[in-house]
């Protein structure tokens, strides 16, 4: 029982709280902001090397034990992905400093990203079926707020289409916890899973399984991505970026983790299901980026191509596939966040999206633009950057397993995100330089810091890639053997 | 008595995606009203609708209702009204901004 | 980490330093302090070439980067990765040298263009000298990168970033295969160390993903080397300023491909797809390339064909030698080693003179300003050393005595004579197509030679074609070619100079385990072989070709002659056009826009899984056991409840709405009383209150409720997804709790029963769970609401009025 683990909920949540009480003091809003970020940093940092030590690290809340109470899991796969978040998040969030307008920073801005964080941290931490689903509202409400801060009239258009299907979702999920619930009679995770194997996952728990894969799958834009590209051009840059690294990565988790934990007994069915939506997800996606020349459309498709591609880790349940998606999955929230912001400095400089508009920016934003190369070919998964060993590795996975139609699919989206995002660096910073110094709508001052920040990140997760590979690796092997997990929650058999 | 119900509860949700696939916000926000019905009411089921007693200990019955998804639709609800609240100030502004409640015709322009 | 792991990245590191060089010493040509590395690493190589891999040694060190993924940065110089090494480090320099009186030091964004050269030579060196796969295909996609960078130096040009555009989606189409092919070979052997891979040849050859990893290796090396149909993007990257064509187009970057043939060899060659996919492939470049080099008016264009034809030639060999192993004993291989041999020899030649010429034209280009054959002419008296320079090399590249290009033309025909030969791979029916293709390829190699040659130099001058003073260059650009042409000319009268330095060794690492015990391979290059087939063959060419271009007047008008570009762009350009329409039309197709078709979709899907996988697998029941029965007022409610319900789709007045709504939210409530649970109704009676306030007060502001005036067919279409997806909930459900009361699974639901009052002190079960077993939930909804409600005070009050159209 260890008490760190409520930490990175807590923390966000106190500090949302406390932010609220005075939201015109703009530069105590910010300080307290990046605190609590890098204090929810340093404890996951903490209950990494804890768990590297002693293993699965639970708590027990109320002192109820599992399945009675509701217990937070804090393993290796949850760890990563609550530092990754931070990360991402202290990147947005030094970001919005120099861009978000005062209006937006007075009204509670910085309490509903603290919000947010609390929701995304405690849907990596539960270990509760139903506590999930509450996380999960925390997360999204906070995210329909921030959709929509402002008010503008696209912001409205957008968010109605992106509340509304995602209440569906979620109402959905309450009727899949329902079904559950009636088969099992249990609410813990763990529990859930024991349970599945005693009753042997017949074909009604298989539909059950369905639907909730479905349900996160909407989600996480796996295959039902269309309110993806309209909604993450809405919002100001640092908000979109965050949701571009964040939200949809939640979905991915969960995916990851019921079909790890609990519904992992009919791999024919219900594994073939999410490979077909993997294949089609990247060929959809790829066909999205090619299509437009409108920056924020393409980028926002290229999530989709990853979001489709780390399924496949999933898709395929084999370890080294899955070690490989967690390495894709850390790096796209990184790379994805970061290619985000610099095309919202773009953006911000040209006054438009439409790439046909832009060009020549590298005359007098080099370190942009250079910035912009990079990232982009970190993303394609050009060797040393960080995309590459993901990517190995699925690859390699989809060979041993004779997948062979998805490692195509994914190398083939490999190069669509290639010419999708050199479309948008040559038309952006070649060519004729058509914008003078004067004409610039905003400058880049403060903005290229915290893309610094992110590219310095994604450099180390690729070239250091040696430093990251055991949490990595003891990650994936952790959720290929559910017993482990089982066994730290529910105590030995 | 839980077939009954299990058959309301399909008629909630037939109604209420019907209602969600109209084209008017205001519509579709009554869908949502009615399917968060048709979701509480599927937990109680779920959980069993037996006679026993109602789950207050001072009653000292034989045996009680199942009180864990009396638990979660409490909390349940409390979450739907929020989004409920919240949806429909949305739903308003946008009617207030957009002056029509018509979402075919909030499409967004496809950029190209 | 040896010093032989510096050498690789001691340009990376140079290239670090370059930009303070050109920022704070501008007196200074950078190009001089660049020009220092290549040359000290010529010297290193040149030293481990004379002492250790001319003696058949080896220079083999390891170093870990990743070795929990096996990825291991090795290095291992052998005979081959030596010749490549001399190569790039010497042209390298030579290149630097004449760049640095190529390019205006004022003008040029000098430090881009030594920074992109730079990390292209480390990755070069990189490719070469790598055994670890992977480190391979790292430095092989750098290359790529490095090489497009170059190409669109001049960047605003839109020429120049199409071709580099087109480069880079090539190449790296072809690294992606190739790393496939990578992949596929660990998956077999388990390691990615190239030598051990070829240890494992065996094993390798008779995995059934053989053919699948051979095909994806050789795309990466045909799109390297541009071997047809992957040939179009070297014309248009001779978009970059002429050193770099000279370097990476012709003598370093486009052999990578070659190298890669030759390195894995081993591990894939003496099967017949090999031979017949390399061979043909390389022949057919090879004729394409000719012809269509004739066709061209620029210089460097003729040139970029050229090469690509040249190649193509090397590429044969290749596949051609590949035979000896497959015949590993008797008197038949000696004849394919000699096809290999040759390979490597003309590789060192086709360096020579088509860096000479590459510079020569650069010279041209530079002092005219043109590179049109139509408008050049008679430069022959006023630029006496460039004709000189031009005049070796373009004979050596014909094939004219006493020139290196001749010999190694010999060599070609005769391994095309030999292949004729081979007993096996249906070469009897097909086999005379080798040579014959050959001909007639090196007889428009010839004619283009000429036109080259004569259209630039002969005839007359026409100085009112030019717009500068031209006349001749100054000696610092004219010293590299000079060296390269005196090394055709050393080459052509003294060719064992190079046999047992580096021609065997480097045999020895395309063809391990032919020679055994030490023994070398038997290498003789003489330039008189008496009066062969090959000589009348060569006397043929001249002829034809001599002929072909003293009528050439005749054949010029032809239309075919007219086009320059190659067949393939419209095709390259074509499909990549309609990829992007039909990607735009597949997209407007499914992203209607509408949040309608969305959901439908969404539910579309689920319904017919769910139901798909029920009816399959027959998991539908109805409970039988344990159902409460239903008293007569239940039917009453129920009957008003499902009434209720579905009127509401039906009326259009939103206050009649909203009361229904209302009505219903209450009737809940009353079914929450009948079925035992008191705290529910008692919420769901509060809230449904203010849900009824709610509506009732943003009722101002609500729109009028209008009929649905959607088309019929969608309210059908919406109807039966509504019935689908009542019916799957009901069934689920049915099926669900039908379930657990067969199997009897106890809920945990008892534990709370059970303990409410003696652990958690309470009597109200329900509450207990909310506040003491189950806080976290009830802690968390409070901030659902709350942020529910900030998000309400904030969409009320603040309204911006932004750039709303951006």
């Amino acid at each position: 029982m260890n008490n760190i683990v409520i930490l990175p909920i807590v923390i966000p949540f106190l500090t949302g709280a406390l932010l609220v009480l005075f939201p015109k003091y703009v530069m105590i809003q910010r300080l307290l902001s990046v605190l609590s970020f890098l204090a929810v940093m340093g404890t996951a940092v903490h209950l990494l090397q804890q768990v590297g030590g002693e293993g699965i690290q639970i708590l027990n809340l109320g002192g109820w034990e599992a399945p009675f109470g509701i217990v937070l899991v804090a393993d290796t796969f949850s760890l990563l992905l609550v530092i990754t978040s931070c990360i991402v998040a202290l990147g947005c969030l030094i970001y919005s400093f120099q861009s978000i307008e005062w209006e937006r920073e007075r009204f509670y801005y910085y309490a509903f990203i603290q919000f947010l964080i609390t929701g995304v941290n405690g849907s990596f931490l539960t270990g509760d079926i139903f506590n999930l689903f509450v996380f999960f509202e925390v997360m999204l409400l906070a995210s329909y707020v921030l959709l929509s801060l402002g008010g503008l009239k696209k912001q409205l258009r957008a968010g109605i289409m992106y509340v509304l299907i995602n209440i569906v979702s979620s109402m959905l999920f309450i009727v899949a916890v329902a079904y559950l619930y009636a088969v099992t009679g249990t609410l813990n995770m763990a529990h859930l899973s024991v349970r599945v194997a005693e009753a042997g996952q017949p074909d009604l728990l298989t539909a059950i399984a369905l639907l909730f894969l479905v349900i996160f799958a909407v989600k996480s834009a796996l295959l039902f991505f269309y309110w993806l590209p309209e909604s993450y051009s809405a919002p100001p840059t640092a908000i979109s970026a965050l949701f571009a690294g964040l939200l949809t990565k939640v979905g991915v988790y969960a995916i990851f983790r019921m079909f790890t934990l609990i519904f992992y007994h009919e791999p024919g069915i219900t594994h073939s299901v999410i490979a077909w939506m993997a294949g089609l997800t990247m060929i959809l996606g790829s066909i999205g980026a090619v299509a437009y020349g409108n920056i924020q459309k393409v980028l926002a498709y290229n999530i989709v191509i990853a979001i489709g591609f780390i399924v496949i880790g999933i898709a395929v349940f084999q370890e080294a596939a899955l070690t490989g998606a967690i390495y894709y999955l850390i790096h796209d929230m990184v790379v994805k966040t970061l290619l985000f912001l610099l095309g919202g400095a773009m953006v911000g400089l040209v006054g438009t999206y439409q790439l046909k508009e832009m060009s020549g920016m590298i005359r007098n934003h080099p370190y942009l633009g250079w910035m912009f190369f990079i990232a982009s070919f970190a993303l394609v998964g050009v060797p040393p950057l960080s995309g590459f060993f993901g990517k190995l590795l699925v690859l390699q996975g989809t060979l041993e397993t004779q997948f062979y139609v998805l490692g195509v699919i994914g190398l083939l989206s490999s190069l669509a995100v290639l010419y999708s995002t050199m479309k948008i660096f040559m038309n952006g910073f070649w060519g004729e330089n058509q914008l003078s110094k004067e004409d610039e709508k905003t400058s880049t001052h403060g903005l290229l810091l915290p893309c610094t920040l992110l590219i310095c990140v994604s450099l180390f997760l690729g070239i250091g890639v040696e430093w990251v590979n055991p949490y990595v690796a003891a990650a994936a092997s952790d959720l290929m053997n559910p017993a482990v997990y089982i066994e730290a929650v529910l105590g030995p058999a | 008595m839980e077939i009954l119900m299990s058959i309301t509860v399909g008629v909630l949700f037939m109604v209420a995606t019907y209602l969600m696939l109209s084209r008017s916000i205001f519509r579709i926000v009554m869908g949502l009203v009615i399917i968060s019905h048709g979701a509480h009411l599927l937990i109680l089921t779920m959980g069993g609708l037996q006679n026993g007693m109602p789950p207050l200990l001072g009653q000292e019955a034989a045996n009680y209702t199942d009180p864990l998804p009396q638990a979660l639709i409490l909390t349940a609800i409390v979450i739907s009204f929020g989004l409920t609240a919240f949806v429909l100030v949305l739903a308003y502004r946008t009617y207030d901004a957009h002056k029509t409640d018509d979402l075919d015709q909030l499409r967004g322009t496809s950029d190209e | 980490m040896t010093f032989l792991h510096w050498a690789i990245i001691s340009p990376f590191l140079l290239a670090i330093l370059i930009p303070f060089f050109y920022r704070y010493i501008p007196k200074i040509h950078t190009g001089w302090f660049v020009f220092i590395l290549p040359l000290a690493l010529f010297g290193y190589f040149m030293q481990q070439m004379l002492q250790t891999t001319s003696q058949g040694g080896v220079v083999e060190a390891s170093a870990p980067w990743v070795p929990s993924l096996q990825i291991f940065y090795t290095v291992y110089l052998d005979g081959l990765s030596i010749l490549f090494a001399l190569l790039i480090t010497g042209i390298g320099a030579l290149v630097v040298l004449y760049s640095i009186y190529y390019l205006d030091k004022k003008k040029e964004a000098l430090n881009n263009f030594y920074v992109y050269l730079l990390m292209f030579m480390g990755a070069m060196l990189g490719v070469i000298i790598s055994d670890n796969m992977i480190v391979l295909y790292v430095f092989w996609e750098l290359t790529s990168l490095s090489s497009a960078l170059l190409i669109s130096y001049w960047f605003q040009r839109d020429k120049s970033i199409y071709g580099a555009q087109k480069s880079m989606l090539i190449t790296v189409f072809g690294g992606f295969a190739m790393l496939g092919g990578f992949a596929i070979l660990y998956s077999i052997t388990g390691t990615f160390s190239i030598q051990e891979t070829i240890a494992s040849a065996d094993l390798v050859m008779a995995s059934n993903l053989f053919i699948p990893a051979m095909i994806l290796v050789l795309l990466g090396a045909f799109t390297k080397s541009a071997q047809f149909p992957f040939h179009i993007w070297l014309p248009d990257a001779m978009e970059a300023p002429t050193p770099v064509s000279a370097y990476l187009h012709s003598a370093t970057m486009v052999k990578a491909g070659l190298y890669l043939v030759a390195r894995f060899t081993p591990v894939f060659a003496g099967v017949p797809e090999w031979f017949w996919i390399v061979s043909g492939v390389g022949l057919f470049t090879l004729f394409w390339g000719s012809l269509s080099a004739v066709r061209q008016k620029d210089l460097k264009g003729i040139l970029a064909f050229s090469t690509i034809s040249q190649l193509g030639l090397i590429m044969s060999l290749l596949g051609v030698g590949s035979a000896s192993l497959y015949f590993n004993d008797g008197v038949e291989n000696a004849l394919y080693h000699a096809a290999i041999m040759t390979a490597i020899f003309h590789l060192i030649n086709h360096a020579t003179f088509k860096g000479s010429l590459f510079m020569a034209i650069g010279i041209i280009d530079h002092e005219t300003g043109t590179r049109d054959i139509n408008r050049l002419g008679g430069l022959m008296t006023i630029m006496p050393v460039t004709f000189t320079i031009t005049l070796i090399g373009a004979a050596s590249m014909a094939g004219i005595p006493p020139f290196n290009g001749f010999i190694s033309k010999e060599m070609f025909f005769t391994g095309m004579l030999e292949a004729m030969e081979i007993s096996a791979w249906n070469m009897q029916t097909f086999g005379i197509l080798f040579p014959v293709i050959a001909w007639v390829a090196s007889i428009f190699t010839f004619l283009y030679c000429l036109i080259l040659f004569f259209k630039t130099f002969t005839g007359k001058f026409k100085p009112e074609n030019f717009d500068k003073h031209v006349h001749e260059a100054p000696i610092g650009m004219l010293i590299s070619p000079i060296i390269l042409v005196v090394l055709v000319i050393v080459f052509g009268l003294f060719p064992n100079l190079l046999a047992y330095s580096l021609i065997e060794p480097a045999m020895q690492s395309i063809l391990p385990g032919v020679m055994t015990g030490g023994e070398r391979f038997y290498v003789d290059i003489y330039l008189w072989h008496g009066f062969e087939l090959e000589l009348f063959m060569t006397m043929g060419v001249i002829a034809l070709g001599t002929l072909l271009f003293i009528y050439m007047k005749k054949w010029s008008s032809l239309a075919i002659y007219k086009k320059e570009s190659d067949i393939l762009n419209p095709l390259y350009d074509g499909s990549l056009s309609a990829l992007v329409t039909g990607s735009q039309k597949i997209t407007r197709a499914q992203i209607t826009g509408r949040l309608r078709d969305y959901l439908a979709y969404m539910s579309i899907f689920i319904v017919l899984l769910l139901a798909y996988t029920m009816f399959r697998y027959d998991a539908f029941s109805m409970p039988t056991e344990n159902i409460s029965p239903i008293p007569g007022y239940m039917w009453v409610l129920v009957l008003l409840f499902i009434l209720t319900t579905v009127v509401v789709p039906f009326i259009n007045d939103r206050m009649a709405v909203i009361i229904i709504v209302g009505a219903l939210g209450f009737l809940v409530a009353i079914f929450f009383v009948a079925f035992r649970a008191p705290d529910l109704a008692l919420t769901q009676f509060l809230i449904e209150t203010v849900v009824v306030v709610l509506f009732l007060l943003a009722f101002k502001h609500l729109p009028n409720l209008k009929k649905e005036r959607t088309k019929p067919r969608i309210q059908v279409t919406n109807a039966i997804i509504s019935v689908g997806v009542g019916v799957m909930v009901t069934l689920i459900g049915l099926s669900s709790y039908a379930f657990r009361q067969e199997n009897g699974l106890e809920s945990i639901s008892q534990y709370f029963i059970d303990n409410s009052y003696e652990l958690a002190a309470g009597e109200n079960m329900v509450n207990v769970i909310l506040v003491d077993f189950r806080g976290l939930d009830t802690i968390l909804e409070v901030l659902v609401l709350a942020i529910a409600a900030l998000g309400v005070i904030t969409l009320i009050k603040l309204r911006m009025t932004g750039r709303e159209d951006v």
